[in-house]
């Protein structure tokens, strides 16, 4: 049995002021002095005997009246048990803890701790728990066969987490925590403030029949936060200085119109603020002044006045410099007349991003010429072989990019290595005879030609291919665009982490005359971006993000001076909260989650603290979101099979008011007082009549 | 519980008598009260004057002699008169904390001891009157105050008694279980001359004891009046609430619901009454049980009346 208002289980202490009438009318504390007691002691004790019995009589009358006046004034019900389900024996309890950013808002945190020692607090003997924390993730936090005292211990040394909900992969750990347990009777708390946002319901997750889950629902029906959900900087760098301007968005989810302060930090330093008037459930933009900043990355942080929920009232961001893309040009030997000059001069112009570019022959090639680099191109020449050759594929193997173009080399004479890497590569197909080729199927779904998708983006069809090398395909390869012969024109290879590509025709206007045509350009900056890895720079990840350093060579390439991208060389990684990490740019240790909000510090070895590269973390905009999902949809959805409840399952999703409300119970109870009341008032007239003198 | 009083004796209403400070002129007022009243009374016409008739013998005072007896008989006879009384007079008190008990602001009523006094002071007063010799013994578990007989200690016993008052009204109870018998016995060796012996208490103990105290007095051939002195509450038992009662006298205690012990309670008091009005009367000795609410008029009746008995058997 529980009760809905506990709090007036206090007046059971009024049964006190019965019992202590009782007491005061048996012996009383007012005392009479008597001038002999001679002739009362003679009188037998039997007759005082027997009248305090008839007042015990009336005495529980009375008391038993007020504890169900109580009992019916603290609103009691009975948890409602479904046959089938197990109600003895050990239990196998699964609590879900939501961490998630959201969680922040108000005072739901210190809540969910409660409710969750709450559960802990009811386990008897023999039962066992286990306490799974989730946010975009789920981890179990107690270890197994842990004591009570133990995952309450694991309940206080919980932290909220930056991230955002995802409530899939907590349900599937309690799935199959619940599935492996042999103990008779299995329950699932879900403690969270049911984000819609964090819901989406895959029917894949259902629990094993019998599992009870009760969802402890701590999200409010009204909840108002204003947030800072983005920010835009344009950079400017034709001044003597750079100089940025910087745009918030800010959202107003509450039902009242806000007035608040928006608060421009850049490195370190608060530089502007301004008044806002946020509508309500509306958005505003709040332009900030340009503002002159170093040429380094630089922190920002945009601030508002805090709320409710103070994790999405803060958005830290860097201002960094556009990182160029190193590229190398390998030249035969005796190269063309300007060979390379369409191809360098096209990726030259423009600064988004802006291509570093290097031009060697193929004889004077040294392994160090590929150190940091992010694309090489063989422009008609063959790949390398020996140390320089193997560091070549060692670059491509960690990420680097190359463009082949065979040209009108002879590729028969290529190391076997490499050909097996690159679509086989057949005989010169001249198309002169009628006026040259067409691409006439391109991928416009590949990330080169994406561009080119919208209509008037870039046409290819007035290039012409006068020659192209006949290229066939391998198991592995990707054909991106094909002549209008069907003869692949553009042909990618995963190899590694980095790619192959192979251009049939030539880069220059040797065999074409699509260095001429104006598509050329984009193209070539599409081809550069796509093969040197490059990544339009963030000025900010989500909690939550995985950061993979080997596709960020505009993070790790300043800590990697003198040594090759593909180095395993260790890198430090510090988060805000002080934790240090090692990694790599390419090696074992590339890929980091990124978890905390706030500023996370990549540098190198030697690079001393506050000098490196600030990787800005916010927290999952949509934490933000504070719409609220209605419990029973998780709990339906964890506990059926396509649509129709598993037997034996119990959805204790009722809140206690529901069930409460239905029973009803506080009725009876008052019912039994009064009647009480009554049996009492006739019993004392009756006795007190009939021991009147 | 106040009895109607007479319309003679309405100011003798012990609550009234208990706003007279001064105790000599409360025993005055009430004696003179009752003797005013005595001539109307039926009860008490007799006077004790004349004795006896003897032979004029030369000396007598010829005022003396009986002319109309002469004229009758030819011969000289002398009228005899009832010399003053003279008799020792001693009221013997009761002070045990029992007899404290009864004082009621409220209505004014007195104690039971404050009664006893007022009682002896009267008595006394009127005794006084009659020029007999006046004594007092205050006791509880043995003699606390004595004076002894003496025509001239009046002012003296009423002195004591307002001081005995006094100090029964605020002194704290000392819990100790009194009895008549060893105070009675060594007054008795005191009294060398027959008297009057009037006590005064409430007489919480048992029959026997009480005859077996009272006839140390009663052996040595002296006259006695009992007053038994009754709080109404005492005979009545008219409590409401249950209580915690402590005796006065030992400081025993005993949780009382009244309601349940009133009748078997007034029952006893009736019995013990009733026995030692009988064991009482079979020593030849006046028993009376006073109820400290009556006036103090009834007291004087009863006194007087016994005189009068005692006068026609001397």
């Amino acid at each position: 049995m529980n009760f809905l208002a506990p709090a007036f289980l206090a007046g059971l202490a009024a049964i006190a002021i019965p019992v202590i009438i009782h007491l005061i009318n048996r012996e009383r504390k007012v005392v009479v002095e008597f001038p002999s007691l001679m002739f009362l002691q003679r009188i037998p004790y039997r007759s005082v005997r027997r009248q305090k019995l008839r007042h015990l009589l009336l005495l529980a009358l009375r008391c038993v009246a007020l504890a169900l006046l109580v009992a019916a004034f603290a609103r009691p019900f009975f948890e409602r048990r479904r046959a089938g389900i197990s109600t003895t024996g050990a239990r196998e309890v699964v609590i879900l803890l939501d961490r998630s950013s959201s969680m922040g808002y108000a005072d739901r945190w210190a809540k969910a701790k409660d409710a969750a020692k709450k559960v802990v607090n009811g386990l008897t003997s023999g039962d066992r728990a286990t306490l799974v924390l989730f946010a975009s993730d789920a981890s179990v936090a107690s270890e197994p066969m842990a004591t009570p005292d133990r995952i309450v211990a694991a309940i206080n040394a919980a932290k909220l987490s930056a991230e955002g909900t995802r409530y899939s992969s907590a349900l599937k750990l309690a799935s199959q925590i619940i599935a492996s347990s042999t103990l008779p009777r299995r329950e699932v708390v879900v403690i969270s403030d049911f984000q819609k946002i964090g819901w989406v319901n895959h029917n894949e997750i259902v629990f094993p029949q019998g599992t009870t889950v009760t969802p402890v629902d701590l999200g409010g029906a009204t909840s108002s936060d204003v947030a800072v959900s983005q920010v835009t900087t344009d950079r400017d760098s034709t001044a003597e200085r750079d100089r940025v301007t910087v745009a918030a968005r800010l959202i107003n989810t509450g039902s009242a119109a806000k007035s608040i302060a928006a608060t421009l930090a850049i490195g370190g330093r608060d530089v502007q603020t301004q008044r806002v008037a946020l509508p309500a459930s509306g958005v505003q933009q709040v332009a900030f002044a340009p503002i002159a900043v170093p040429s380094g990355a630089t922190k920002g942080v945009v601030r508002i006045t805090p709320d409710s929920l103070a994790q999405d009232d803060v958005l830290n961001f860097t201002i960094a410099p556009d990182e160029a893309v190193p590229v190398l040009i390998v030249e035969p030997s005796s190269p063309r007349e300007n060979q390379s000059l369409f191809l360098s001069r096209a990726l030259a112009i423009g600064d988004r991003p802006s291509f570093r570019i290097d031009q060697k022959r193929v004889d004077a090639l040294t392994p160090r010429d590929f150190d940091g680099r992010a694309l090489i191109v063989l422009d008609e020449v063959a790949p390398p072989t020996g140390p320089v050759g193997a560091r070549l594929r060692a670059l491509i193997d960690g990420g680097g990019g190359l463009i082949v173009v065979p040209g009108g080399s002879r590729t028969e004479t290529w190391p076997a290595e490499w050909r097996a890497l690159l679509p086989t590569i057949g005989q010169v197909v001249d198309r002169t005879d009628d006026a040259g080729g067409t691409l006439s199927s391109v991928d416009y779904a590949h990330p080169i030609f994406e561009i080119f998708n919208a209509p008037r983006s870039g046409d290819f069809s007035t290039a012409r291919f006068y020659r192209y090398r006949a290229l066939t395909p391998q198991t592995g390869t990707t054909v991106l665009a094909r002549f209008d012969d069907g003869s692949p024109a553009l042909v990618e290879r995963l190899v590694g982490r980095g790619k192959v590509l192979t251009w049939a025709s030539t880069l220059d206007s040797y065999w074409t005359n699509l260095p001429l045509q104006p598509v050329f350009l984009p193209f070539v900056h599409q081809l550069g971006k796509h093969a040197g890895r490059y990544a339009d720079p963030r000025p900010w990840y989500t909690a939550g993000d995985v950061l993979d350093l080997s596709r960020h060579g505009e993070l790790t390439a300043p800590f990697l001076a003198g040594r090759g991208a593909d180095s395993t060389t260790e890198l430090v990684l510090d988060a805000p909260s002080g934790a240090r990490e090692r990694v790599t740019a390419t090696g074992a240790n590339h890929m980091i989650t990124l978890r905390e909000q706030g500023f996370y510090e990549l540098r190198g070895r030697d690079t001393p603290v506050g000098a490196g590269r600030p990787i800005a973390v916010n927290v999952d905009p949509a934490e933000s979101d504070l719409s609220h999902l209605d419990p029973q949809d998780v709990v339906v959805a964890v506990t059926s099979v396509n649509g129709q409840h598993q037997p034996g399952s119990e959805i204790n999703t009722a809140t206690p008011q529901d069930q409460e409300q239905r029973q009803k119970v506080w009725w009876y109870l008052l019912l039994g007082a009064l009647l009480l009341m009554g049996v009492e008032t006739m019993l004392s007239n009756r006795l007190s009549k009939a021991t009147s003198p | 519980m106040t009895a109607p009083a007479l319309p003679t004796t309405s100011y003798l209403d012990p609550s009234v008598l208990a706003r007279i400070g001064n105790l000599e002129l409360l025993a005055r007022t009430v004696v003179e009260g009752f003797i005013n009243g005595l001539h109307r009374s039926p009860l008490l016409g007799a006077s004790t004057d004349f004795a006896e008739h003897r032979a004029y013998m030369p000396g007598d005072d010829i005022r003396r002699i009986d002319w109309r007896l002469f004229a009758r008989s030819d011969r000289h006879f002398v009228k005899e008169y009832e010399a003053d009384t003279n008799t020792n007079f001693n009221v013997i008190l009761d002070i045990s904390p029992s007899m404290r008990y009864g004082a009621d602001a409220e209505s004014g009523r007195p104690s039971k001891l404050t009664y006893g006094c007022y009682l002896a002071a009267c008595l006394t007063y009127f005794s006084s009157l009659q020029r007999d010799r006046v004594a007092l013994a205050t006791v509880d578990t043995d003699i606390v105050d004595y004076v002894p007989p003496s025509a001239k200690h009046l002012q003296l016993i009423l002195h004591t008694l307002d001081r005995v008052d006094r100090k029964g009204r605020d002194a704290k109870l000392t819990p100790g279980r009194s009895t008549l018998l060893a105070p009675l016995r060594k007054l008795s060796e005191t009294m060398r001359r027959r008297s009057l012996v009037v006590l005064i208490s409430d007489f919480y103990e048992d029959p026997d004891e009480v005859i077996d105290a009272l006839s140390h007095i009663r052996g040595r051939g002296n006259d006695m009046i009992v007053f038994h002195l009754l709080d109404p509450r005492e005979l009545n038992f008219s409590f409401s609430d249950a209580s915690n009662f402590i005796d006065m006298e030992t400081g025993d205690k005993m949780p009382v619901i009244p309601e349940y012990l009133r009748e078997q309670y007034r029952k006893l008091v009736q019995e013990h009454t009733a026995t030692l009005a009988k064991r009482i009367g079979e020593s030849r000795a006046d028993y009376a049980v006073f109820d400290t609410s009556k006036p103090l008029d009834r007291a004087l009746f009863a006194f007087l009346s016994a005189r009068q008995r005692f006068s026609r058997v001397r």
